[in-house]
């Protein structure tokens, strides 16, 4: 019970949460950094086998990786500073002032969580791209679009996504501040706009910085978008993933050494995030925050106009996926205006397999990662030892590690040898996990970390024995965060696509992956029609927890 | 009930040694307090008689079993803790079976022990409440209830008043103390406000790093205090400067007084504990009373009931003394310090 466990395992101690924290260890070991090491090693591989830099010094000189290494952290920079720019106004309209429809804007992160990304593309491809919607319309007005794909299409989807994480960040910190320090401010003789600028924006800052650069670790290892709408610019993921193809069968050599490349990207930036910027955040003692102003001034009407007009447009592709699913189509020719029921029935009668493969896999992955999740969690948090510790830094492993990366790193673990996983579902389900892992351990610790340990103190002084009092007392108190951990888990693993899409194979196809293929083949009804599915899928479980359950799937980020 | 017995009982956290083979009996039925600063070692005491600290050194008793390795959920202890420690998705009265449907008690024996412990703490009309619906005090009824249902060997009990206003406490006190003799149940009690100790217990063991400092009962403690230590700790004390002591007769600021020396030990420096409100203050203009010492008024503050006095003795040093009611005198008079003979001189 107590730090003096050490590493003298006595067999009464091992049991029951020693034997635990061994076997959380061992999947972690065995999914995260067995695969991460094998890497590694083959980037350090030459195609004969022998200990070299070579791969390295091929990604490190040649142009074309040079110039994917150069446009990804540009990509990053502008998508960025986008997303701050939109995020951080939103947050302050919405904490400050109360306008016409603003419980509009407050179903906002919602929308990133129901609408995945290879759905966001597919949308505004068919919206704005060659023969989109409105890019034909515009055409016809003698108003021609210069073209969707490349930087343009890709700063503005990849904005319209992940300007949330900003916009939940500082609205939380926004939320947090101390409304009396402003008027402590003001009373000394400070503009309103000097107050903002040197007493508001120092304390939300750190908050504004540490959620923009998980925007630039998204962006980084993001591959629906970067592949949909990168056109003929080349990026890390595409670059890779497209390397993992060629390579296959060969010595996995260049794929390894960019992944690495990869995770060494993302990793600096958390390790700058982490050490730099999260001690900076300020700790509000006291107070609240202000409450919201009704808008009155034209600026004000203006900018919750704004507001509105923000959440309209992250939601377009919503309403795309489902018109497109009705709409009569030949290949990549939608015909709008005529409904059809065609894609539908061919997605649900003739090839439902997509669908079936989606929700076995994300079921699976669901209940185990978020049992994973919790028994970490709780070992982490409540039952510590020097095992417990190790459990701490292996859960965060995998957040440097993109889809494509983790993919790669599963195949080349997991092909030969004495385990092979590749072409079974069990490859997806382990993808699924691994990826959500860090976030469900994060989400259920900090339940834990305010569950008073004399609770199960109390417990275990009635006469339960430890064992029996962790499902007897922490897991009912758990129970609607563990719901929302599970929808969130559900929710991100039916939209995954980046690792799914390296390890699958014949016969495992999910939806995303299908509709990644079909967009790329330029079949928009039926990418659409299992668009809508997915889409329902994910909306109808969180629907109903937030509704029936009165599940709040962000109180905890 | 039972006598509990700790043995030689030592217990380290990383390298810091919280307790230093620490022994001590508690009788059956007493009502026991381990009273402390913070990080003096009651706490961990206490949760290793809980069974939640494992020593690393030493042993246990509950009369003649030894419960050292003994797991907590096998002791049969009933524990108050200090934030109630409820379970937020139970009702009162769930909170209050959970320990006997550990025990499979019957169904309808169950119901009616229950009840009778609802009633003993005057919560029967709350049965059906959840805890988030309760004031503090409620809480903490309902956690002794659930306590002392299970009809445990020994309450242990860890500053269960200290979340409570000021008010609420003095009645929880009464409750508390009410149910224990009832129950004649051995209770070990954890405080930091010496007030309740004095108030509440038998008697009291008072702790310093780790150590028992001095264990006695109340009156004890407060009249006879072994150092400066306790004497502080247990009700505020002056502690003046003794340049000479000899039977029954201690030299303070040049003055002979007449004192209890008996706790005084050959080796120096010693101390004349005096208790405020035992002093008295006399005019100066008035000739010496016995057992005097001249003395200035410095201060005072009045609060009501008393008033508190600031006197500087002749050689600088500043007593307290506790006037009741309204004080006659004013800042910068001249009086006479009046030590009762009982005052102590201790050893540090």
């Amino acid at each position: 019970m107590s730090g003096a466990a050490g590493w003298r395992l006595h067999p009464a101690q091992l049991w029951p949460w020693g034997l635990w924290s061994l076997l959380s260890l061992a999947v972690l070991t065995l999914f995260v950094a067995y695969p991460i090491g094998v890497l590694t090693w083959n980037a350090l591989l030459d195609a004969q086998g022998r200990l070299s830099l070579a791969g390295f010094a091929q990604v490190l000189s040649e142009a074309q990786y040079l110039e994917a290494i150069r446009n990804t952290v540009v990509l990053g920079l502008l998508v960025t500073c986008s997303a701050t720019l939109v995020g951080v106004p939103l947050a302050y309209v919405m904490a400050r002032y109360e306008f016409p429809l603003k419980r509009l804007v407050a179903v906002l992160p919602i929308v990133t969580i129901i609408i995945p990304e290879v759905i966001v593309g597919q949308s505004w491809l068919m919206m704005l791209g060659n023969n989109g919607l409105i890019s034909n319309w515009l055409n016809e007005q003698g108003l021609p679009l210069p073209s969707f794909y490349g930087w343009s299409g890709l700063v503005f989807s990849m904005t319209l996504i992940y300007y949330t994480y900003v916009y939940l960040g500082t609205l939380a910190a926004l939320r947090g501040f101390d409304g009396q320090l402003e008027e402590a401010s003001l009373s000394l003789g400070a503009s309103p706009l000097m107050t903002r600028l040197r007493v508001m924006l120092p304390t939300v800052a750190p908050a504004i910085l540490v959620n923009a650069l998980v925007v630039f670790t998204l962006v980084v290892g993001n591959f629906a978008l970067s592949s949909l709408l990168g056109g003929q610019i080349p990026l890390l993921s595409v670059l890779t993933y497209s390397l993992f193809v060629s390579e296959m069968g060969n010595s996995p050599v260049l794929q390894s050494s960019l992944s690495v490349v990869m995770i060494a990207i993302v990793a600096g930036v958390l390790f700058v995030q982490k050490r730099v910027v999260e001690r900076r955040q300020v700790q509000m003692t006291q107070g609240r925050a202000p409450a919201p102003v009704r808008v009155r001034s034209g600026a004000g009407v203006l900018l919750a106009g704004a507001a509105v007009g923000v959440v309209a447009l992250s939601l377009v592709p919503l309403v795309a996926v489902f018109a497109g699913a009705f709409t009569q189509a030949r290949g990549p020719v939608m015909h709008w205006g005529t409904w059809s029921l065609q894609s539908m029935e061919r997605a649900l009668s003739l090839a439902p397999e997509p669908i079936l493969n989606s929700l076995l896999f994300a079921a699976a992955a669901t209940v185990l990662g978020t049992a994973l999740a919790l028994m970490v969690s709780y070992l982490v948090v409540k039952k510590k030892s020097r095992l417990s510790g190790l459990l701490d830094y292996a859960v965060v492993l995998p957040l440097p590690i993109s889809g494509t990366v983790l993919g790669i790193a599963l195949v080349q673990s997991f092909n030969t040898g004495p385990l092979v996983l590749t072409g079974s579902a069990a490859i997806m389900v382990v993808c699924y996990m691994v990826r959500r892992l860090p976030f469900g351990v994060r989400n259920a610790s900090s339940v834990l970390y305010n569950l008073p340990g004399s609770m199960e103190e109390a417990s275990i002084s009635l006469g339960i024995s430890p064992f029996k009092t962790f499902f007897k007392v922490v897991l009912p108190v758990m129970k609607t965060s563990m719901l929302s951990a599970a929808i969130l888990m559900w929710a991100t693993s039916i939209s995954e696509l980046s690792a799914s899409i390296v390890v699958y194979s014949g016969g495992l196809e999910t939806l995303p992956i299908a509709i990644y293929r079909l967009v790329d083949t330029g079949r928009l009804g039926l990418a659409s029609a299992y668009g809508a599915v997915l889409v329902l899928l994910i909306l109808v479980p969180v629907g109903l927890a937030t509704r029936l359950l009165k599940v709040n799937l962000f109180s905890v980020k | 009930m039972s006598t509990i017995r700790i043995q030689n009982l030592t217990k380290r956290f990383e390298q810091q040694t919280v307790l230093q083979d620490l022994s001590l009996t508690i009788p059956d039925g007493s009502f026991f307090t381990l009273l402390g600063p913070s990080g003096c070692g009651k706490t961990t005491l206490l949760r290793c008689i809980a069974g939640f600290n494992e020593p690393e050194a030493g042993s246990l008793w509950f009369d003649q079993d030894d419960i050292t390795r003994v797991p907590a959920h096998q002791r049969n202890i009933g524990m108050v803790f200090q934030d109630y420690a409820l379970f937020p998705d139970k009702s009162v009265r769930d909170n209050v079976a959970y320990g006997l449907r550990a025990r499979q008690v019957a169904r309808d024996e169950l119901q009616a022990r229950v009840d009778e412990a609802l009633q003993q703490v005057g919560l029967q009309t709350l049965a059906d409440r959840y805890p988030a619906q309760m004031s503090g005090g409620q809480r903490q009824r309902v956690a002794l209830a659930r306590a002392l249902v299970i009809r445990p060997r020994v309450l242990l009990m860890d500053e269960p008043l200290s979340n409570l206003d000021a008010k609420l406490r003095l009645s929880m006190r009464d409750m508390i103390r009410e149910l224990q003799r009832q129950a004649r149940i051995t209770t070990v009690f954890v405080t930091h406000d010496q007030e309740e100790a004095l108030a509440m217990s038998d008697q009291i063991a008072v702790m310093q790093s780790g150590r028992i400092a001095q264990m006695d009962t109340p009156e004890a403690l407060y009249g006879q205090p072994v150092s400066a230590y306790v004497a502080d700790f247990v009700g505020s004390a002056n502690l003046l400067a003794v340049d000479g002591v000899g039977d029954g007769v201690a030299r303070v600021a040049g003055q002979a007084l007449q004192v209890d020396t008996r706790a005084a030990t050959a080796a120096g420096p010693h101390r004349l504990v005096l208790r405020a409100e035992t002093l008295q203050l006399r005019p100066g203009h008035e000739p010496r009373p016995p057992n005097a010492l001249a003395a200035t008024l410095s201060g005072h503050q009045y609060l009501g009931a008393k008033t508190l006095c600031r006197v500087a003795l002749a050689h600088g040093e500043v007593v307290q003394v506790d006037v009741p009611g309204l004080l006659a005198h004013q800042r910068g008079d001249a009086l006479w310090l009046q030590v009762p003979a009982h005052s102590r001189v201790i050893s540090q």
